[in-house]
């Protein structure tokens, strides 16, 4: 297990190495310049010139990579090109703002949608079947700013009982901090429902056919043992990786519901950076991310383990 | 008007009025001046009210003084609360001389305060700056400053503050005001003449000076001469203004409290809460549910659902925004200015603003003066007429017509490259639209000024703000060696009015070379200007003595709440 999770660990660090140096090679491709976005379209040459000195823009590509990588693995991300600050400062009210959002919007999903998608297995070909998966079907293929609008529309402004932004004031307390959150985490527990549902069902529907139920049901186990022992336990292993691979997406990559919630995240500070060509900012987040990509993905892994007992550590890979 | 006034009348052009001075006075007597535009102009030279009044009465108009800066409406003023205004959010820098965003002029613009101040009607009138003189020839300008002004910190503002201000914003490299002073003034002149007293020494005469030093040449805020260049957030944006900062999460939301020293007097609200929102459909929604009371730049068509709605009300203001649709002067395809004028005769602009602005919007004659400008001359008005086109188009040997608009992804440009392109088909023209993201179309090389799109392709639309005198349209987009002349035109004859526009100082000498400067372009078409928008914006009903400003200003020192 201990080497197991070295040996992920190593895969990692190489793999942030990676990403750093694709995310830099792309920052030099996108359109613009960090001097033109601080300084307005209208600057002179002269000013963007004096800007990009001052903030060390002008210095080769390579140099300022290795500057800044130098930086990183010391745990110092540097300063914001753009506005000068450290890079920290900005990344973090994003990153814990995106963690409080993903939060909540997991804790409404997950269970909502397993839930559903165990329903929808155990009876499957039913009319409750059918209206679970046309309502999963239908959300997912909403787009984030049209529910978005819908439940601003009813919650907010026919029925007045939550607050249209996201974004809580200074020193609210967490139920008004949830409060806060409730439409954007409905908003994404909607788009991600049909998901997650869709693919537990069809994990359910699976193990309910397979030998080792069929076996179960032999043996004389009531049907709620056998659902809880046998069918769930191998159907929810697929829907443990959707889960995993969702998180990435519910932290990172919120930009739409981000921007419609006025929500300062780690996606749409992404964003912006990119927008601003604001290298630091942009790769310390993306790499940021990276990293809780990496973990999210460990833990699953690990779990996903534990779950199955087919799966041995030592030749995971 | 009696002997008194006639005497005091005549002992001041006499004795104390400078050369413009008379000549104004004579330009009302003899008709050129209306009674508003006589007010503007006098103010604009600093003549007294007393004098301008007098000079009133000897034509037969009521006299009246100009209209107190902060004029409130009569209504029993509520005293307390805080508003809660949105802005939309901006990328660059807070720091006054780096100001280059709707959103961030907003901000800054709390509790800043500049020299003078342009009113919705384009009058001058004192702000932190009491009166002005010019002398002849305008090329010097002397300033008197309020005394007893105190910023945020308990300091007073002194002739020190504005002169190490403006030597900032005339000096530093990165300063966006250079835009409006290079080649006019520079930071050697800008003088302190006395505790009060500032004078500003002109490289060339420029008429409308105290124009240029107001609220509309956008970064020139006053700040305390200690704060050094980047450090004004950080010290808390101390200003003159009637709020002064508590605290602020950047970008994001910042909270201001009254500021009791405030020399206009005490402020009705106690605070204001300003938000910055991603985008104006998210601020549209907390107008909507009641969670702002103001907010800025919202589109026409977000102001929509809240016509007729009794919780808001909506207010209205014709400004000098508008769109430069432009056509390169030497691009093959288009260097002919009668295939530039065929392009700009089939757009139907009536039916543009109609279709794409629901009406919020007032013509536009293909000249850089908006109608409302006093130095406008009357020239004829643009109609749609595809027979001549298609003549011009012959005359040219241009039948086969075709080129590419590039414009960016903003509010209503996209529709208005298309709506250019179905009007075109009208008269045989093939025009192709090329969309580019924001970073693409103001993006560049290391030679940003050959390479950047919006002034290096062949047709570009660009968006164009509100200016209170069109001096930065003329110097930087229209002039041959304008840094924003994206059509690439190069016009001599052009240059010389210009020129000579720039530095007339009585209103019949500027209409004189605002109709030339009009005849040349109107003829030569490099740059069509279709419409001027008219801001339409929702606030929440309780909002008091508010009005909006043309270029996102919030001016809160009178509002109170309902």
């Amino acid at each position: 297990m201990l080497r197991y999770i070295l040996k992920r660990l190593g895969l990692a660090a190489i793999t942030l190495f990676l990403l750093s140096v694709i995310v830099f090679g792309l920052s030099q491709l996108l359109p613009g310049n960090v001097a033109r976005a601080v300084l307005g379209q209208f600057a002179t040459q002269e000013a963007m010139d004096s800007f990009n000195h001052q903030v060390g823009a002008d210095r080769p590509a390579i140099v300022q990579y290795l500057d800044y990588m130098r930086g990183f693995v010391q745990g110092d991300l540097g300063l914001s090109l753009a506005s000068e600050a450290p890079v920290w400062s900005i990344l973090e009210p994003a990153i814990i703002n995106s963690l409080k959002l993903a939060a909540l919007a997991f804790v409404i999903v997950v269970p909502l949608s397993i839930l559903g998608g165990i329903a929808a297995g155990l009876r499957a070909g039913t009319g409750s079947d059918r209206s679970i998966t046309i309502f999963g079907l239908s959300m997912s293929a909403m787009p984030e700013f049209v529910t978005g609008i819908i439940l601003i529309l009813v919650f907010t402004i026919w029925l007045g009982w939550l607050p249209v932004t996201a974004q809580w004031n200074e020193g609210a307390g967490p139920l008004t901090q949830v409060k806060h959150l409730l439409l954007p985490s409905v908003c994404l527990a909607l788009v991600l429902f049909g998901y997650i549902a869709r693919i537990t069902r069809a994990g359910v529907i699976e193990a309910v056919d397979a030998d080792y139920t069929r076996t179960a049901y032999l043996k004389g186990l009531p049907t709620r043992t056998v659902i809880r022992r046998h069918v769930l336990r191998n159907a929810l292993l697929p829907t443990l990786a959707v889960v995993a691979t969702q998180t990435s997406y519910l932290v990172g990559g919120l930009l739409i519901v981000e921007q419609l919630f006025n929500y300062q995240g780690i996606g749409l500070q992404i964003y912006l950076s990119a927008q601003q060509k604001d290298f630091t900012v942009l790769t310390s987040g993306l790499l940021l991310l990276g990293v809780l990509v990496l973990i999210v993905t460990l833990v699953a892994d690990i779990a996903y383990g534990l779950l199955n007992p087919r799966i041995r550590f030592g030749s995971a890979e | 008007m009696d002997r008194d006034t006639r005497r005091f009348l005549e002992e001041f052009r006499r004795n104390e009025a400078t050369p413009i001075e008379n000549n104004l006075i004579d330009e009302l007597v003899d008709g050129e001046l209306d009674r508003t535009e006589f007010l503007r102009r006098g103010a604009m030279f600093g003549l007294s009210v007393g004098v301008m009044s007098s000079a009133l009465g000897l034509v037969g108009e009521a006299s009246a003084a100009p209209h107190g800066s902060f004029a409130g409406a009569a209504e029993t003023v509520k005293v307390g609360g805080t508003a809660r205004v949105g802005l939309a959010k901006w990328g660059g820098s807070l720091e006054p001389y780096k100001l280059a965003e709707a959103g961030s002029l907003g901000m800054s613009g709390i509790p800043g305060e500049y020299l003078t101040y342009s009113d919705n009607s384009n009058q001058i009138k004192p702000w932190l700056a009491t009166s002005w003189k010019a002398s002849k020839g305008a090329t010097v300008w002397t300033f008197q400053l309020r005394k007893g002004v105190r910023f945020h910190n308990g300091q007073e503002m002194t002739a020190d503050d504005v002169v190490a201000n403006f030597k900032l914003y005339t000096g530093n490299k990165q300063s966006q005001a250079l835009s409006i002073f290079e080649g006019i003034l520079g930071p050697a002149g800008v003088v302190k003449k006395g505790r009060y007293t500032v004078e500003f020494r002109l490289k060339q005469a420029t008429g409308a000076f105290p124009y240029l030093v107001s609220q509309t040449g956008y970064q020139l805020i006053i700040v305390p001469k200690s704060i050094k260049p980047d450090t004004w957030v950080k010290s808390g944006m101390i200003g003159t203004g009637p709020f002064k900062l508590k605290n602020f999460t950047e970008k994001r939301q910042y909270n201001l409290v009254r500021h009791d020293a405030y020399w206009g007097g005490r402020p009705p609200l106690d605070g204001v809460k300003v938000t910055a929102y991603e985008t104006s459909t998210a601020m549209a929604l907390a107008l909507r549910a009641g969670q702002l009371d103001i907010v800025s730049a919202v589109s026409r068509l977000e102001a929509q659902p809240f016509i007729g709605n009794r919780k808001f009300r909506i207010l209205q203001l014709p400004t000098a925004a508008h769109r430069q649709f432009t056509m390169r002067a030497d691009d093959p395809a288009l260097k002919d200015p009668r295939v530039r004028r065929a392009v700009a005769l089939t757009i139907n602009r009536p039916q543009l603003i109609e279709g794409l602005l629901r009406g919020a919007a007032t013509l536009g004659n293909d000249t850089p003066f908006w109608t409302r400008y006093p130095s406008a001359a009357s020239v004829a008005k643009r109609q749609r007429n595809i027979a001549t086109a298609k003549q011009l188009l012959s005359a040219a040997g241009a039948q086969n017509l075709g080129f590419t608009i590039t414009t960016h992804r903003l509010q209503e440009l996209p529709d208005y490259a298309a709506a250019i392109q179905r009007y075109g088909k009208d008269a045989g023209i093939d025009i192709k639209i090329e969309v580019q993201s924001d970073a693409e179309y103001y993006g560049g090389g290391d030679d940003y000024y050959a390479t950047t799109p919006w002034i290096n392709k062949p047709a570009t639309i660009t968006e164009w703000g509100h200016r209170a005198v069109p001096n930065v349209y003329l110097t930087a987009a229209y002039a041959s060696n304008g840094i924003w002349n994206a059509p690439h035109y190069k016009n001599a004859k052009l240059d010389a009015a210009i020129k000579s526009y720039l530095s007339a100082v009585d209103v019949k000498t500027q209409r004189k070379y605002s109709k030339e400067i009009s005849a040349i372009t109107q003829r030569d078409v490099p740059i069509v200007t279709a419409y001027h928008f008219v801001s339409v914006t929702p606030v929440a009903a309780k909002v008091r003595n508010f009005q909006l400003e043309s270029i996102n200003h919030v001016r809160l020192a009178k509002t109170w709440l309902a």
